[in-house]
Order: C-alpha cells, then structure tokens, then sequence
C-alpha cells in the first residue's frame, strides 16, 4: 500500500467516527393559547331617594350604580331629557336638577357626564389598566318651589347605558 | 493488488457504505405529530390557572413514534403574547409533562425543562403531554394570547 492508499484509509477511519456519532434530530412545535375575558358587568345600585320632604323645602340625593369592567366604555342616557324625571299618579311631575358622572366611590363625582339629561354618549372612557370598579353617580337636588306642590309619592328611573369601548 | 487497485477498491468499499448509513438512519426514524394544543382556555385577571397533564381537554398532545432512545427537548416560552405584545406569564415545573400510551395510561412523569430520554419501541407511538401554569396579572388586558412551544426530538448516535 502507497503513501496514497495509506493516507486516504486514515482519512477514512478518522470519518468513520464522525458518522457514528450522527444525531437524527428533528422539531415539532405546539401551540398554546389562553384567553382573557372581558369584563363588564353592572353591580350595586344605590337608590336616589329624597326621601320624606317637606313641602316648600330643597332637598338633595345621591344614586349611584356600580360598573365592573376591564374595558373601555361609552355612557350615554336613552331617556334623554326624562331622565330622572318624577312623576306622580295623580299625573304630577318633577324634574330634579342632576349633577351626575363617574367616580371610583359611590358618592364623589371625579368624571362629569357632559349632559345628565341629553342624548347621544355623555361620556367615554379609554380602557383601564385593569378591571375597575366603577360608579355611575348622579345627585339630585329638588329646589323648595318644586317641592311646594301636590302630595304624592314621586318616583321615576334614571336609565344609563354603558357600550364597550 | 496494486496501489491503484486498492484505491479503488477502497473508493468502492466507501460508496457502498452509504446506502447502508442512510438505511440505517432511516430504520430509527422518529415522526412528531402534535395532536393537540395547549389550551388554557378562557381566564380571569389577576389568577392562576393550572393545567395539569391529566387535564385531557386543555394539555398540549404530541404523538411520538420510531424506534431505539430519543432525547425530548422543549423550548418553553416565558409568556402567551397578544397580537399587540401583552403577555401572560406561562410556568413549567416538574411533573408538567408525561409520557403515555396510546391507551392513555402512564409511562412516567417528565419535567419538561430537562432534556428527557425516551426509549421508543417497534415504531409505536408514544404520546407526551405537556401542562403548564398561566399567570394573568389584574392588568391583563382582553384578548386572545398565543404562544409556541418547540418540541426538539434528537436521536442519539449509536
């Protein structure tokens, strides 16, 4: 055997291990996925109630409803101008001054509503960081000349509703 | 014989001895086939949500057949991730993946952050499932999150 021969048999033992330790690899992926919800649901609802007034006395009161949500929303009041308007059955009305928004407690407006008695979204909000608990407030106040009238028992709803966003 | 000869005869010896290598790699081929996803389904803000690999609605299913050892690698993401990159935090442990038969019975636990050496036998498929953990934060937002988790089965030398 030449130096030729000899050269290449060595070249050849020296692959040899090399395919020996060949790796057959191959990859295969899966997919996983989650979703997170929405959240958007209606909570507690503070009655706005004047209670027991006094003929020809203001008087004032505070409602409120709760929003839970992790998304953004667009108030508005399908009532338009009746929202929150009183009536009695004798037929009597009263129509409560309101200032009315949003706020993070039951009883502080941070948020005004652009109008508490047009039509068309009164409000929106871009979506939180995370869920939140929102309030819907509106506070009444009667004047001692609305009050100065029929007796009766005055009652009407004060209709929102919130669209995500 | 002489030199020339020999070279060639070694030239022929050589040539012949690729067939048999590639027969031979061919004999112990392993074929993937996912089956199904990793399903966390659908989440609330600020949990926990678990999928253990018992859960056959929700836990990834990837079929695995061939012949001879495996080595089963998985490249794990660190998150599920919206089209617009929020993300929610997956975890592995031990114990969140395992092997079983076709008939659905244990083969053993894995731990799918090792490297795990699975002996697969005449060709019949295995199955390894794969749990995992999702962690959503009280600000995660809505949507729908998606990850990918690459599955690397490398066939040891002989």
């Amino acid at each position: 055997m030449n130096r030729t021969l000899r050269l290449f048999a060595a070249l050849g033992m020296l692959a040899l291990p090399a395919v020996a330790q060949a790796q057959t690899s191959i990859t295969g992926s899966i997919t996983a996925t989650a979703d997170i919800a929405t959240v958007w649901s209606w909570g507690t609802v503070t009655a706005l109630n004047f209670g027991s007034v006094v003929p020809g006395a203001a008087a004032n009161a505070t409602g409120s409803i709760a929003l839970s949500r992790n998304v953004g929303v667009i108030y508005s009041l399908p009532d338009g101008a009746n929202t929150g308007k009183l009536t009695s059955a004798a037929g009597g009305t009263i129509m409560p001054t309101f200032l009315c928004g949003v706020g993070s407690t039951a009883t502080t407006i941070v948020t005004s509503f652009s109008s508490c008695n047009g039509t068309g979204s009164v409000l929106t909000i871009a979506a939180p960081a995370g869920t939140v608990n929102e309030f819907v407030i509106f506070q009444g106040s009667l004047s001692a000349a609305q009050t100065n009238t029929v007796p009766g028992t005055y009652a009407g709803t004060i209709r929102i509703t919130a669209t995500p966003n | 014989m002489t030199s020339r000869t020999g070279l060639g005869v070694y030239f022929a010896l050589l040539l012949a001895s690729w067939p048999v290598q590639t027969e031979a790699q061919s004999s112990k081929s392993v074929t993937i086939t996912p089956v199904q996803s990793l399903s966390f389904g659908l989440l609330v803000p600020g949990r926990r949500e678990v999928v253990p690999v018992t859960d056959m609605a929700r836990r990834a299913v990837v079929a695995l057949s061939g012949q001879g050892p495996v080595d089963v690698t998985l490249v794990l993401p660190s998150a599920l991730e919206t089209a617009a990159g929020e993300r929610i935090a997956l975890q592995f442990t031990a114990g969140d993946a395992a092997l079983l038969d076709t008939g659905g019975n244990s083969l053993g636990t894995l731990d799918p952050r090792q490297v795990n050496r699975v002996q697969l036998r005449n060709n019949r498929t295995v199955l390894f499932v794969l749990g995992g953990t999702a962690v959503t934060t009280t600000t995660a937002r809505p949507g729908h999150y998606t990850g990918r988790v690459a599955l690397i089965v490398n066939q040891p030398g002989t």
